[in-house]
C-alpha cells in the first residue's frame, strides 16, 4: 500500500506539468476557438531563449523576461496566423494549421537548439518543496500546481465579471456576429494569443529542468496537455487541472507495476480515449435506441 | 610561374611518375584505376539527429592523406552521404554510391539506421562496411559490417562490470529504453553481465520513457536499495535522470552511462551536480591530450573540428581502412579490400580501445575494452588510466 501511495506521489510532478499546460490549452480554446498543437512548442521558444541567454552569461531575471517575451511574440505570430489569414475558417482546418506549424517548430527548434544537445536550464523556483510518502515534491512542482488554480480561479472569475470577457466569450462563440456588433475582434484574439503564450512560457520555464531538456521532447509535452484539456471537454479549467493532475498520477501508478509501465506512455492516450467514450455516450445510446 | 619553376615542378612530376610506374611494374602496394580510390559512407546528417561530425572527420583524415600524397600515389575521393534518418533515402545513398559512383568500401559513416538498412546490400554488392558509430544492433551481428568501436552492447556489458567489480558495489540496477530492435541486444548485454560476474541485477527495467517523467523510475532505485544505477539513456536523458536524483535528494548511488553522454554538453548541464557520475569512453578519452589522441588532435585542429568522440570515430575509421589498403598488392578494388578486411591481422591503433579485426564481420573478435571517466564539478577526469578490458564468458 505504502509502495501504491509512493508510487502515485512520484506521479505529482509530472501532474503539475500537464495541469497548468492543459488549463492553458483550455484558455486558448475557450477565448479564440483553436485547438493549438503549438502551445508547448511556443512556451519552449521563449524557455530555450532563457536558457541561451543565462549559458550565455547573462543573469536569470533578464533573462527569463527576454525569455517571456520570444514566448509571447512567437505566439502572437501564430495567433495571428490562424485569425487573420485563416479567419473564415472552421475550427478543424485551424487546428490542422498549427499542427502544420508544430511540425515545422519542432524542425528548425531541434536545428537551433543543438537537436539532442542538452541545454542546462536554470532552476527558478529550486528546492525540495514538501516530502510526501518518501518522495519529494519539488517547489518547482507546487508553484506550476499553485499557477494552475490561480489562473483557473482568475480567467474564470475574469470571463464572468468583466465587460472584456464577456467580449471575449462573444468572440469565441459567434466571431462574426461579435465583430458586427463592434466587438474589437483582432485586438482582442492577439492578446489572448499572447496572454498563453507567457503562461506556456512560464510553465515551460518551469517544467524544463526536470524533463528531458531538448526542443523536441519539450514540444511533445502538448500530448498530455490535450489529454488533460479533454477531461475538462475543452471548456472547463477545473476539469483540465484536475485532470492534468490524474493523468501524472495515474503514469506514476503505471511505473509502479513492473507489467504495467511499459505502457505509462499510452496513459494520456487512454484518458483520451476513455473521456471521449464516456462524453459520447448518450449520442450512441440515443442512436442504438 | 617562372621557367625556372615549371621546369622544376615538371621534374618533380616525372619523378613521381616514375616512382608510381615502378610501383605498378613490381606491384608493391596498392595501384588504382584512375588515380583516386573511391570511399562512400551514409550517415544520418539532416533529420532527427546530426551525426555529421563522425564522417567530417573521415573526410579531414582523407584531406590529410592526400595533401601527403595518398596511399601510394592514389588520392582518396571521399563521399559523404546523408540518410536523413531515412531507411528509404539510406537504401537509395547506399545503392547510388556503390552502383553510380563505383566505392570500394564504405568507412566513417555515423547512422541511425545504415546498418539495419543496408547490410545486406553491402554484404551482396562485396562491398563492407567499416562504420565510425554504430547504434543499430544489426551493425552488431551482420557479417558485412564491423564497427571501430565496443558499441552499446558490448559497452553495456563493460558499464555493468565497471559498476560492480570496479567500485565494488554489490546491488546494480538496469533501466533501459528500447525501440527498434534493441531489446535483444540490450538483454543480451545485461545477460552476458550476469554470465560474466555470476551476479544477478537487483532490478532490470526495460520500460524507461525517452519522454515522460523519471521520478518514479528513481525513487523505485532508491526504495529498493540500488548502490548503481545503469540506463542506456543519450544526453538530454542522462541530464534529466540526474536532475531528478538531485531533485529527490538522492544519495549514495554510483549512475553509469553509456559513451554518449561523455561530451561537453553533459558537463556543463550537470556541472552542479553532486551525484557521481561514470561515462564509459569506448575509446582513449577525447578530452586528453596524451600521445595516443595526438595524430587525431593535430588533424582536427588543422581542419577546425570540435573536439568530441564522434570525430574519433571518424579520424579511426579513416586510419583503419587506410591501414588496411595500404597493405593490398595490386589493384584496388571492392573485391581486393573486401578480401583484405576478411584476412587482416588484428591491427592496434592508438585510439582504439583494442586491437582492430574485421575477419566475419562484428562477431568475430569485437573490442571489449573501454575507458571510464567520471564528472567532477564539470570536468571529465579519467579514473581508469588504463584499459578497462571486458573479460569473455567462459
Amino acid at each position: 500500500m505504502d509502495s501504491l501511495l509512493t508510487s502515485a506521489v512520484a506521479g505529482l510532478s509530472a501532474g503539475g506539468a500537464y495541469a497548468i499546460l492543459g488549463v492553458c490549452v483550455v484558455f486558448t480554446f475557450r477565448l479564440v476557438a483553436v485547438v493549438n498543437f503549438t502551445a508547448t512548442a511556443l512556451g519552449a521558444i521563449g524557455a530555450f531563449v532563457m536558457v541561451f541567454l543565462t549559458e550565455a552569461g547573462y543573469p536569470l531575471v533578464p533573462a527569463v523576461l527576454t525569455g517571456l517575451v520570444a514566448g509571447t511574440l512567437a505566439s502572437v505570430v501564430v495567433g495571428f496566423v490562424t485569425t487573420i489569414w485563416f479567419s473564415g475558417a472552421n475550427q478543424t482546418v485551424k487546428a490542422a494549421v498549427t499542427a502544420a506549424i508544430l511540425v515545422c517548430l519542432i524542425a528548425l527548434g531541434l536545428r537551433f537548439t543543438g537537436g539532442q544537445h542538452p541545454r542546462a536550464f536554470p532552476d527558478l523556483v529550486g528546492g525540495a518543496g514538501l516530502r510526501l510518502a518518501g518522495v519529494t515534491i519539488t517547489t518547482a512542482s507546487l508553484v506550476s500546481i499553485a499557477l494552475a488554480v490561480i489562473l483557473t480561479v482568475a480567467v474564470e472569475q475574469f470571463l464572468a465579471r468583466t465587460r472584456t470577457g464577456l467580449q471575449l466569450r462573444a468572440l469565441s462563440e459567434r466571431p462574426m456576429a461579435a465583430e458586427l456588433l463592434g466587438v474589437p475582434v483582432r485586438p482582442l484574439a492577439l492578446g489572448v494569443w499572447a496572454a498563453s503564450g507567457a503562461m506556456t512560457t512560464i510553465a515551460l520555464m518551469l517544467i524544463a529542468p526536470l524533463r528531458s531538456p531538448d526542443f523536441g521532447s519539450l514540444s511533445l509535452l502538448v500530448v498530455p496537455a490535450f489529454a488533460a484539456a479533454l477531461v475538462g471537454m475543452f471548456q472547463s479549467f477545473r476539469a483540465a487541472l484536475a485532470g492534468g493532475i490524474l493523468i501524472g498520477v495515474i503514469e506514476g501508478l503505471a511505473s509502479g507495476f513492473v507489467e504495467l509501465a511499459q505502457y505509462r506512455s499510452a496513459v494520456p492516450f487512454l484518458v483520451i480515449l476513455t473521456v471521449l467514450m464516456w462524453s459520447q455516450r448518450g449520442a450512441r445510446w440515443d442512436e442504438a435506441r | 610561374m617562372n621557367s625556372r619553376k615549371r621546369a622544376t615542378w615538371f621534374g618533380l612530376a616525372a619523378g613521381a611518375g616514375l616512382i608510381a610506374m615502378s610501383g605498378t611494374a613490381f606491384a608493391a602496394g596498392p595501384t588504382c584505376d584512375g588515380g583516386t580510390i573511391k570511399i562512400g559512407s551514409v550517415s544520418t546528417i539532416t533529420g532527427p539527429v546530426d551525426f555529421s561530425a563522425a564522417p567530417k572527420a573521415a573526410a579531414a583524415y582523407f584531406d590529410q592523406l592526400n595533401e601527403a600524397g595518398g596511399i601510394n600515389g592514389c588520392k582518396i575521393e571521399y563521399f559523404m552521404g546523408d540518410d536523413r534518418g531515412d531507411p528509404l533515402v539510406a537504401t537509395q545513398t547506399a545503392r547510388d554510391l556503390i552502383d553510380n559512383e563505383k566505392v570500394v568500401v564504405m568507412a566513417g559513416s555515423a547512422s541511425l539506421l545504415d546498418c539495419g538498412v543496408n547490410a545486406q546490400l553491402y554484404q551482396r554488392s562485396n562491398v563492407l562496411d567499416v562504420p565510425g558509430l554504430a547504434v543499430d544492433p544489426v551493425c552488431y551481428t551482420a557479417p558485412s559490417v564491423s564497427g571501430v568501436a565496443p558499441g552499446p552492447y558490448v559497452l553495456s556489458t563493460a558499464m555493468l562490470y565497471y559498476a560492480s567489480e570496479e567500485l565494488g558495489n554489490e546491488s546494480i540496477c538496469a533501466f533501459n529504453y528500447v525501440i527498434g530492435g534493441w531489446k535483444e541486444a540490450m538483454e543480451g548485454a545485461m545477460a552476458e553481465w550476469e554470465q560474466i560476474t555470476g551476479k544477478k541485477l537487483t532490478i532490470l527495467d526495460m520500460t524507461l520513457p525517452v519522454q515522460g517523467d523519471l521520478t518514479p523510475y528513481l525513487i523505485r532505485a532508491r526504495d529498493e536499495g540500488c548502490d548503481a544505477v545503469f540506463t542506456n539513456q543519450v544526453e538530454p536523458g542522462i541530464v534529466q535522470l540526474i536532475n531528478t536524483a538531485d531533485a529527490q535528494g538522492i544519495e549514495g548511488i554510483d549512475f553509469v552511462f553509456l559513451a554518449s553522454g561523455f561530451t561537453e554538453g553533459v558537463a556543463t548541464a550537470l556541472k552542479d551536480s553532486p551525484q557521481p557520475i561514470y561515462v564509459g569512453t569506448e575509446w582513449e578519452p577525447y578530452t586528453l591530450e596524451n600521445e595516443a589522441n595526438s595524430g587525431w588532435r593535430a588533424m582536427i585542429e588543422k581542419a577546425g573540428i570540435t573536439p568530441s568522440a564522434f570525430s574519433q570515430a571518424g579520424y579511426l575509421a579513416g586510419e583503419v581502412i587506410t591501414s588496411v589498403i595500404s597493405g593490398i598488392d595490386g589493384e584496388v578494388t571492392n573485391e581486393s579490400v573486401a578480401q583484405a578486411l576478411r584476412t587482416m591481422e588484428p591491427a592496434t591503433f592508438p585510439i582504439a580501445a583494442a586491437p582492430y579485426l574485421f575477419g566475419e564481420g562484428a562477431m568475430d573478435g569485437p573490442m571489449r575494452a573501454t575507458k571510464v571517466v567520471k564528472l567532477d564539478g564539470g570536468v571529465w577526469s579519467v579514473v581508469t588510466p588504463d584499459w578497462l578490458d571486458l573479460p569473455s564468458v567462459n
